[in-house]
């Protein structure tokens, strides 16, 4: 299979909210710990969209209304939506990770992988650098992931 | 403490940053000078790119291209699409997109380029490589 037309807008919502969510969930904590309840919340949506992205809540909310309301714009590259996929995955391991290690009480080992997580959709934010996109390139180079190419 | 977690984040990522540029370094080290593709076929620059690296559309395509009317039809610009030749990109230890490589025609590598490499570089590449007339 060939690549597919795929709007970057859906990515660039997700990575907004993971961010927006990720560093208000840090700043609430230095004060209240159970804002580390931020980390679990969207280690699910980060996975949940690697999962099933044609119903991920970021897609949802930039079908429904944002787009629609000329609020964020469509951005449709012809591309494979495959390791823009792997890159959200990554992202929720990363998180599902720090939740896990801020279950066991570790809150800055938790919170030091939620922001490496915030930097890294800041750097694909803002200069289309992704980093989980060149993990799977070298995975597939490396032949430890098969070259599939799949829709969004 | 907590207030040190962006700092420490930051701290691994500058030491993930530096750890690959290393190893761009080894990488360099250990081709420059190697016969790594004998079957070229003639003079090349081999353009690592991929359906996702930005940078390859936006900015090392374009410089190929500028560089495209130099290159007198002496040397061959060939795009490589990383998912499509694995093979390729294992042999030349290609790490991150873009990366450019100047291969002579015994299929020497004779420059390597980790990241956007502009079009007066590459020149530059493949006139000490003695490719080009200077």
């Amino acid at each position: 299979m060939g690549t597919v037309p795929f709007d970057r807008s859906v990515l660039k919502v997700s990575q907004v909210i993971l961010m927006t969510g990720l560093i208000v969930g840090y700043l609430v904590s230095l004060a209240r710990p159970l804002a580390a309840v931020a980390l679990p919340v969207f280690a699910v949506m980060m996975l949940h969209a690697a999962a099933v992205p044609s119903s991920s809540l970021p897609r949802r909310l930039y079908l429904r209304w944002l787009k629609p309301r000329g609020l964020v714009r469509p951005r449709v590259v012809v591309e494979d939506p495959a390791p823009h996929r792997f890159a959200t995955l990554v992202g929720g391991v990363f998180l599902a990770a720090a939740s896990l290690v801020a279950l066991a009480g570790l809150s800055l080992a938790a919170w030091t992988l939620g922001w490496i997580v915030v930097a890294l959709a800041f750097l694909n934010f803002a200069f289309d650098l992704c980093v989980g996109c060149i993990m799977y390139a070298q995975l597939v180079r490396l032949g430890v992931l098969p070259l599939r190419r799949s829709a969004a | 403490m907590l207030a040190l977690a962006p700092l420490i984040a930051l701290a691994v990522i500058a030491a993930a940053a530096l750890a690959l540029r290393a190893a761009q370094s080894r990488q360099r080290a250990q081709l420059v000078g190697r016969v790594v593709e004998p079957q070229v076929g003639g003079p090349a620059i081999l353009f690592f790119s991929g359906a996702t690296c930005t940078v390859c559309h936006t900015a090392q395509r374009p410089a190929l291209d500028r560089l495209a009317p130099a290159l007198d039809g002496l040397v061959e610009v060939r795009e490589v699409d990383v998912a499509e030749e694995p093979g390729l990109a294992r042999r030349f230890k290609v790490m991150s997109l873009p990366t450019t490589v100047v291969v002579d025609a015994e299929g020497r590598a004779r420059a390597v380029n980790a990241g956007f490499a502009p079009a007066p570089v590459l020149q530059r590449q493949l006139v000490e490589a003695g490719l080009l007339p200077a």
